[in-house]
C-alpha cells in the first residue's frame, strides 16, 4: 500500500481493490500510517482521499529502520546460537563432561 | 546502540548494506549461515510463520530455497537462487529470488502476482580478535524492486497488528 501510495493519489476503494483488503482494513491500514505522519487522507464529498505525505528521504529513513529492526532481531538469535556453539566446542575440546 | 548493533545504509538507490559485528570466530558464523539446521535456528520470521523448506547447496553453481508459510498454512514468502561465489569461511555471492503468497497477511495481487523480485547478495566476513565481522550487500536490479524489499516488512508489521510500526516508531523518536 506504501508503495502504491507513493504513485499518487486514491481513494479508500482504488486502495483496497488491487491489495484485495476489505474497505474497512484498508481503513485500519491507513489510520496506522497516518498516525505514523506518513499518509495525507482529505475528505472530498463522500470519498476519503489519500496520498503520502513523507518526503521521499523520510520514507526510505523510516524503512530502512524497520528493515534494520527485523534483521537486528535475527542477528541477535544469531548471536544466541553463536553462544550456543562456543560452549559447545568448549565442551568437546575438554571431552564429554 | 551497542557496539554489536546492526548498522543498515542504502548507498545507492539500488543497495542495501548492512554491517554488524559478532563475538564468535569467522568459522562458527560461517557455519551458522550455510548450514540448514542452524540456519533455521537464527532467520526469526513474523509470528505465526513456519518454516516449510530450508535447503541449502553451499558450493559454486548449488542451489538454495528458503520457504515459510504464514499463520493460513499458505506459502508466505519464497526465497531461492544460486550460489556464484563461495570462499569459506569469508564470501559468499548468491543471486535472490523472491515472491511473496496469499499466506502473508497484508499481501494482495499486486505481489502474489507479481515477478519475483531479483537481488544479488555478497556476504563478506572477516575475522579479528576473536569477533567477525559481516557485511551483507544487497544489489537490486531497480529502485522499485530495492524499495519493495525495505517496505515489505513494514507492510507485514502494519498488517500484524501494528505493534510492530509502533514500536519502530518510538524508536525514530528518541
Amino acid at each position: 500500500m506504501i508503495r502504491r501510495l507513493a504513485e499518487g493519489e486514491w481513494n479508500l476503494s482504488e486502495l483496497a481493490a488491487p491489495l484485495r483488503m476489505s474497505f474497512p482494513a484498508a481503513s485500519k491500514h491507513v489510520r496506522v500510517l497516518e498516525r505514523a505522519k506518513l499518509v495525507r487522507r482529505r475528505v472530498s464529498g463522500r470519498e476519503h482521499v489519500c496520498r503520502l505525505k513523507a518526503t521521499p528521504l523520510r520514507a526510505v529513513a523510516l524503512w530502512t529502520e524497520q528493515f534494520r529492526a527485523l534483521w537486528e532481531k535475527r542477528f541477535q538469535a544469531l548471536d544466541a546460537l553463536l553462544e550456543v556453539m562456543k560452549s559447545e566446542e568448549r565442551g568437546e575440546g575438554a571431552g564429554e563432561v | 546502540m551497542n557496539s554489536t548493533g546492526l548498522k543498515v545504509t542504502t548507498p545507492s538507490n539500488l543497495e542495501i548494506v548492512m554491517t554488524r559485528a559478532f563475538d564468535a570466530p569467522r568459522r562458527l558464523v560461517w557455519d551458522a549461515m550455510t548450514k540448514p539446521e542452524l540456519v533455521r535456528q537464527w532467520m526469526f520470521t513474523p509470528p505465526g510463520w513456519s518454516w516449510a523448506a530450508c535447503e541449502m547447496d553451499v558450493r559454486v553453481g548449488g542451489k538454495y530455497r528458503w520457504e515459510w508459510n504464514g499463520p493460513n498454512g499458505e506459502r508466505a514468502l519464497s526465497i531461492w537462487g544460486e550460489h556464484r561465489e563461495v570462499v569459506p569461511p569469508a564470501r559468499i555471492v548468491h543471486n535472490e529470488l523472491m515472491t511473496m503468497g496469499p499466506g502473508a497477511g497484508g499481501c494482495g495481487s499486486d505481489c502474489a502476482d507479481a515477478e519475483p523480485w531479483e537481488l544479488l547478495a555478497t556476504l563478506e566476513l572477516t575475522e579479528s580478535g576473536g569477533k567477525t565481522h559481516l557485511r551483507m550487500t544487497l544489489l537490486f536490479n531497480s529502485k522499485e524492486a530495492r524499495d519493495a524489499a525495505l517496505t515489505s516488512g513494514m507492510e507485514r508489521g502494519v498488517a500484524a497488528g501494528y505493534d510492530a510500526l509502533d514500536a519502530i516508531l518510538a524508536g525514530m523518536k528518541r
